[in-house]
């Protein structure tokens, strides 16, 4: 495929030229990076054209578009790195890549989705033998990167059904659309109920079915007709086994879901390794139950409402009775988590497709926005369905909460034994103690406690802290230099410490003739 | 049995000096059951209103099947002494009235912690065991719990109609094998002197042993026969039950006792002439049916028997015959009455072992002096599943003051302590209950020395708990109790129907709620887990989860899942190092295996984070050799802060040591909990941290930089360290005729358990073997073993100890590599092992 069509670089100036941009940033994934020089140069060319081409009134009006390139974004490479993009004062982003195609919050986007090849031929014949004896109506979904090819597929798929009249030809098959490749920031006079969701505007497969439910994930979107349920069909995903996917299986774990893997062409049907995945975090929610200590890292600053989102959990964690903290880190890895010993459990709030971080090389495991509200809401219990995309979240009410007794023992199935959450007690009894003076003088008194030295050992065995705090007091036994350390020790003499590079200090054997094998 | 009201029963509660809470104990198949039936049947205490309804002791259905007990059952018994018996009793009392609290308690070893529970709430143990079978292990284990608790025990040697019918056994012969059952009882019993008990062993002419045969309903002390004989010789009763046993012989002839036997044809020992061949006499009279001979005979003993049952032939009117004669209710309730302490008593030296407060309180005193009037003391030790679905009653003894209905309680759960909330309730009892038969029945008020369900407190209590007033803001609570056995056998389970997940957890809650012994957990996998003390309990957990805790709703279960540990065999081949993310910093550290019985020490708690750390080095300086100065240097024992691992610092004048040193247990309690081999916790590995590279700057050697440092360099280091699994290994004890020990040990060869003790019973041709049989070889022993044996042989399994498998589980094609395959497939974990190389740096 030749270069300017994989990278659409006419739809690109055209989007550029129409709504009349001048600052453009660019963002590419680290694994696109190579190209970007060529994609400015041909993006250069092609706007200059247009700009010749326009009418005059235009080209005076026109200034000249400067294009800024874009890499390594601070989050998942997937979404539109707004803060990045506002650096440089761009007004809108065309991002290449894979995207999750989440809303953004103030820049309008353009998403080149790229093109991937895929034998079409090979593909329906999988696919009818799947379709023929799956039994149920198929849905197919795809990574965005096949999404160019799906018109053809979809003609092949139609021929060979209906050259065929061996299969069943009653066999239903929906193809889902991409939704639009152009996302806008929600304007302010809207609700935002409306423009959380992406618009569709390509209508095709549906016709002539009454709209019923209407699904989407990762930037596809498809309406099923009026009284199906999604359980009612099997999913067909067409693409590599990447994040996306695994956003699919859990967000529809009680459908039947098979992939047919382009690169080697052939159906994969054995997604134990994916349903292991939500068992996992069904774990992590159990574990997330225990924490007294939550840390919510910000995993975007670009997709619309995150802010919205950070606050929410902060409410759901205080009125758990757990002690809340906001991280803001760019990428989380474990070395930098780990400086933050304190947190139990943290709550990634990002796009759906980087919010599923495998944590299992973590000290404390992360959950996503979801995941937390299932863990920190008392009496909720998981019934399988799964919620990936934050923003669906965003003040819906929850569903079915049974009121159990605050107070009552909860069971961790962690430490399989019933534990009391201590913290949530302690608010009970605030409330319950109603005139706001008592409870300023409560909360005084409790910000300020005199400590004997002994407590601090005492606490410092199996119990938990509940603050960041409690836990430098009671849980850290070095506090820094003691200012009153007396406990006997001699006046040590001045040492002269190492010098050098810390990959050899000066006295070390650091050079590479010289090392042995230990 | 007895009719009663609930006021009526309510009266005697009050009499504190005539009340007997009392447990049954016994080996498995001893007969505790049975002989608990033929209690009830003639003492127990049943509603008036519902007279005549079915047997008191049948509970649950899979008990009948089995034909073993499961949980232990609590019955009243009312029983009235005459005047002439208690002439004898020299202890306090009140009238003649006694009311006697039984709890009959499994004698499988997977349910002893119902047994425990028993034990703490009733001050009396009658000893049931068999007298061709002798003291078992499982008599064993739980009399020594018993003694622990400072529970009296009293004696009943049983199944004494199998020494008539079955074996034929003359009379000296007899006496030889139940003078051996009473002496192996008191050799365990004599090992618990505390003064405050006295002495607990038990003696026939104490009239603390009874000789019973549960399933003919009839039984009797030496005092029965020394009554009798009495005012025949014309001595007193105390003197003719001291010649009713023992070496005391007797000759008609010459109608002289003597302390040897004579050699004369005649001459018997006193309890062989004058109790033993006397029964042995009316027996086989009945069996042969010459009611000639016995009509005359009954008559002479004044027996009176009725019209129909003179009817009776053979077995039937032995039965009969015998229950007239030698009822076992009132030889056994005497005994119990007579020998076993009432509360007030009891309490009197229990106090010690109970109340975990300072002992002059007044709450001690209160339980002490088992004062009604005093502030509550009340534990709760079982929550019983009531019928209303998913509720439980609080079930418990008042030990002082008294609770009632509508009062306000403090709950203060295993946790409390004193002085703080964490653990702590203030709730209304909704009701008190008492039982009377299988009938609850509300009462106003229970005072203490009795036992009690609560109502309306099961949300706030776990398993147990303490419970006083309101007010009594100081009281401490009861001390928890603690369980001889471990829960090593684990299966996980799953719904059939995903959407049942909601009730799983529901009824895992209310299983993990109703025994004390199961854990309910969920694995890192996402598995639901449910570890029970051996394969008979787990099969009754799963049964009551899914049909009493989930409504029917069907669930799966895996294979029973074994839990490993990992360990090392030898020293680190060298000092292994992991730099951090950050290249900066740089941990050196070696793995070593722990001395003997260190790891074993820790599990006990006499080694633990909290000890003094001067009391600390002593022990592992003078039994486990350490250097005195390197056992203050333990920086932290794990999993879980306390378990058999630790770090121990060995650097020498390292800068900013102590700024990592938390980071550092933090990487070793995440380590220890996952090993390197198959993520199984660690036991008995001591890590040192033999040097340590820092960065100058704080910033760069914060706890990302050093906490998965330390977690890479502790597995690097337990790599190097020849790693070894551990398997749990069971102790299983089997009693077998001689022709079955062919196939008792070809099983145990096939199943890799190995026999280290085996011994014959004295006096029977029975076998006593004892096997160390790894847990994961017991699936499906015990039918195995049945079928190899037809039935001979019944083991009993208790986890004993880790056992090392030595098969190196780094070399491909052993039995521990493919062990350590499975579980990490099983986990959901890679197939390969991650290797050395990502753990350990070079420089």
């Amino acid at each position: 495929m030749d270069f300017e069509t994989n990278y659409e670089i006419e739809d690109t100036a055209d989007f550029i030229h129409r709504r009349n941009f001048s600052r453009v940033a660019l963002q590419f994934p680290d694994e696109l990076l190579k190209d970007s020089m060529r994609v400015v140069g041909a993006l250069r060319d092609k706007l200059q054209l247009l700009k010749g081409s326009g009418s005059e009134a235009q080209r005076d009006g026109a200034k000249e578009v400067r294009l800024f390139v874009m890499a390594d974004a601070t989050y998942g490479s997937c979404c539109v790195d707004e803060v990045g993009a506002s650096h440089s004062d761009g007004e809108c982003v065309i991002h290449y890549g894979h995207t999750c195609l989440s809303p953004s919050s103030t820049l309008p986007a353009f998403f080149v989705l790229g093109k991937a090849s895929v034998d079409a031929t090979k593909f329906a014949e999988s696919f009818s033998n799947y379709a023929s004896t799956s039994g149920k109506p198929v849905l197919v979904l795809y990574g965005l990167e096949y999404a160019h090819a799906i018109p053809h597929i979809r003609e092949v798929v139609v021929a060979l059904s209906s050259s065929s009249t061996v299969s069943n030809p009653t066999c239903e098959y929906l193809f889902a659309d991409v939704a639009s490749r152009v996302t806008d920031p929600p304007k302010e006079c809207e609700n935002s109920e409306k423009t959380l969701r992406p618009d569709c505007d390509c209508d095709t497969s549906c016709e002539g079915v009454t709209p019923g439910f209407i699904g989407s994930i990762g930037g596809l979107v498809w309406s099923l007709p009026k009284g199906c349920k999604m359980e009612d069909y099997s999913l067909f995903w067409i693409g590599s086994d990447n994040s996306a996917f695994a956003n699919a299986v859990l967000t529809f774990n009680g459908c039947e879901i098979v992939r047919y893997d382009v690169e080697q062409g052939c159906l994969m049907t054995d997604l134990s390794a994916q349903r292991k995945i939500l068992k996992r975090r069904y774990y992590l929610v159990e574990k997330a139950k225990d924490a007294n200590i939550v840390g919510i890292l910000v995993g975007t600053l670009g997709v619309a409402g995150y802010l919205n989102m950070i606050r929410q959990m902060k409410d759901l964690i205080t009125a758990a009775g757990k002690k809340a903290y906001t991280f803001v880190m760019g990428r989380p890895n474990p070395a930098k988590l780990a400086n933050f010993p304190e947190c139990d459990v943290f709550v990634y709030v990002s796009c759906p497709q980087t919010a599923l971080l495998d944590s299992k090389e973590f000290l404390a495991p992360v959950i996503t926005p979801f995941e937390a509200m299932l863990s920190f809401s008392r009496g909720l219990e998981w019934t399988g369905a799964y919620v990936t995309k934050f923003w669906d979240l965003i003040d819906s009410p929850l569903p079915d909460v049974r009121h159990e007794d605050p107070e009552e023992a909860r069971f961790s199935l962690i430490q399989g034994r019933y534990v009391e959450d201590f913290s949530s007690k302690v608010n009970l009894e605030e409330e319950e103690e109603n005139g706001r003076v008592v409870a300023l003088s409560t909360t005084m008194e409790k910000a300020l406690q005199l400590r004997d030295k002994n407590t601090t050992m005492i606490t410092s065995n199996g119990k938990v802290a509940t603050s960041g705090a409690e836990y430098f007091a009671t849980r850290r036994t070095y506090h820094g230099l003691d200012m009153y350390h007396d406990s006997g020790s001699t006046v040590e003499p001045f040492l002269i410490g190492r010098s050098g590079k810390a990959s050899g200090y000066e006295g070390e054997r650091n050079k590479p003739d010289t090392e042995v094998e230990i | 049995m007895v009719k009663f009201t609930a006021e009526e029963l309510r009266r005697i509660m009050d009499m504190k000096h005539n009340i007997r809470n009392m447990s049954v104990i016994a080996h498995v198949d001893h007969g505790k059951s049975t002989l608990t039936d033929s209690l009830v049947a003639a003492a127990g205490i049943i509603a008036q209103e519902v007279a005549g309804d079915v047997r008191m002791t049948d509970t649950r259905a899979d008990e009948a099947e089995r034909g073993i007990t499961i949980k232990s059952t609590g019955i009243s018994l009312y029983y009235e002494m005459s005047e002439k018996s208690l002439k004898q009793y020299k202890g306090q009392r009140d009238g003649n009235e006694y009311l006697i609290n039984l709890i009959d308690s499994p004698g499988h070893v997977d349910f002893s912690s119902e047994v425990t529970a028993a034990l703490r709430i009733t001050d009396g143990a009658l000893v049931v065991v068999d007298c061709v079978e002798g003291v078992c292990v499982q008599t064993e284990t739980v009399l020594r719990q018993a003694l622990g608790e400072r529970i009296r025990p009293v004696l009943t040697v049983n199944k004494m109609d199998r020494c008539f019918l079955e074996l034929q056994v003359d009379g000296e012969e007899a006496y030889q094998t139940f003078q051996r059952v009473i002496e192996n009882a008191n050799v365990i019993m004599a090992t618990y002197e505390d003064p405050l008990l006295g002495d607990v062993q038990v003696y026939p002419e104490k009239g603390t042993v009874a000789f019973s045969a549960g399933l003919h309903g009839w039984a009797f002390t030496l005092t029965n026969f020394a009554k009798m004989y009495a005012s025949k010789f014309g001595v007193d009763e105390s003197k003719m039950m001291e010649r009713l046993w023992g070496e005391n012989f007797f000759d008609p002839a010459t109608k002289k006792w003597t302390t040897k036997n004579t050699g004369s044809a005649t001459c018997k020992r006193g309890f062989v002439q004058f109790c033993y061949e006397p029964i042995k006499q009316v027996i086989n009279t009945c069996m042969n049916d010459q009611k000639d001979k016995l009509w005359p005979m009954l008559s002479k003993l004044g027996i009176q028997m009725k019209g129909e049952e003179k009817e009776l032939m053979g077995k039937p009117l032995m039965k009969r015959v015998m229950q007239t004669w030698l009822p076992a209710a009132d030889a056994l309730l005497e005994m119990m009455i007579f020998h076993l302490p009432s509360p007030a008593t009891a309490q009197r030296y229990r106090v010690e072992n109970l109340y975990e407060g300072p002992l002059d309180d007044q709450y001690a005193t209160a339980i002490r002096n088992c004062d009604p009037e005093g502030p509550l003391m009340l534990y709760v030790s079982k929550m019983i599943p009531a019928s209303d679905k998913g509720r439980f009653f609080a079930f418990g003894r008042v030990f002082a003051g008294k609770v009632s209905t509508g009062v306000k309680v403090r709950i203060m759960g295993p946790n409390y302590v004193p002085g703080e909330k964490k653990d702590l309730y203030v709730k209304n009892v909704q009701r008190t209950v008492i039982w009377m038969g299988k009938r609850q029945e509300t009462v106003e008020d229970v005072p203490c020395g009795n036992t009690v369900a609560l109502v309306g407190l099961d949300q706030f209590i776990t398993k147990n708990a303490t419970l006083t007033n309101e007010k009594e803001v100081d009281a401490h609570p009861i001390r928890a109790m603690k369980f001889s056995v471990s829960p090593v056998v684990r299966v996980a389970v799953q719904c059939k129907v995903a959407s049942d997940l909601p009730k799983l957890v529901e009824g895992l809650k209310r299983l993990a709620k109703s025994d004390p012994m199961v854990v309910c957990s969920i694995e890192e996998s996402g598995e639901h887990i449910i570890a029970g003390a051996g394969e008979l309990h787990l099969e009754i957990c799963l049964k009551d989860l899914q049909d009493d805790f989930m409504g029917g709703a069907e669930i799966i279960k895996s294979d029973p899942v074994v839990s490993f540990r990992e360990t090392v065999l030898e020293k680190s081949s060298r000092i292994v190092m992991s730099k951090s993310p950050n290249k900066h910093n740089r941990l050196y550290m070696e793995a070593r295996p722990m001395e003997e019985g260190l790891a074993e020490a820790i599990d006990d708690g006499r080694i633990g984070p909290r000890d003094d750390p001067k009391v600390r080095s002593k022990i592992l300086a003078e039994e486990f050799g350490w250097d005195k100065d390197l056992a203050k240097k333990i920086w932290c024992f794990g999993p879980e802060t306390t378990g058999p691992n630790m770090v121990v610092d060995m650097c020498k004048g390292v800068q900013y040591l102590n700024e990592i040193k938390d980071s550092v247990v933090a990487g070793f309690q995440w380590a220890s909990k996952e090993g390197a081999l198959c993520e199984e916790n660690m036991r008995g590995i001591c890590y040192e941290v033999c040097d340590v590279v820092l960065h100058a700057d704080a910033i760069h050697r914060g706890g990302g930089q050093v906490i998965p440092t330390a977690r890479r360099v502790i597995y690097a280091s337990q790599l190097t360290a020849k790693p070894r699994l551990l398997e749990p290994v069971y102790m299983v004890e089997i009693q077998a005729p001689e022709q079955a020990l062919g196939g008792i040990y070809s099983v145990l060869n096939q199943k890799r358990g190995h026999v280290f003790e085996e011994m014959q019973r004295p006096g029977t041709p029975l076998y006593n073997i004892k096997a160390y049989l790894p847990v994961i070889e017991s699936f499906g022993f015990s039918s195995t073993l049945r079928a190899a044996t037809s039935g001979q042989a019944f083991p009993q399994c208790v986890f004993d100890h880790w056992d090392m498998m030595m098969s190196d589980p780094l070399e491909a094609g052993t039995q521990a590599s493919t062990l350590v395959a499975d579980i990490r497939k099983r986990k959901g974990l890679k197939e390969q092992m991650t290797p050395l190389s990502e753990f350990e740096d070079k420089l």
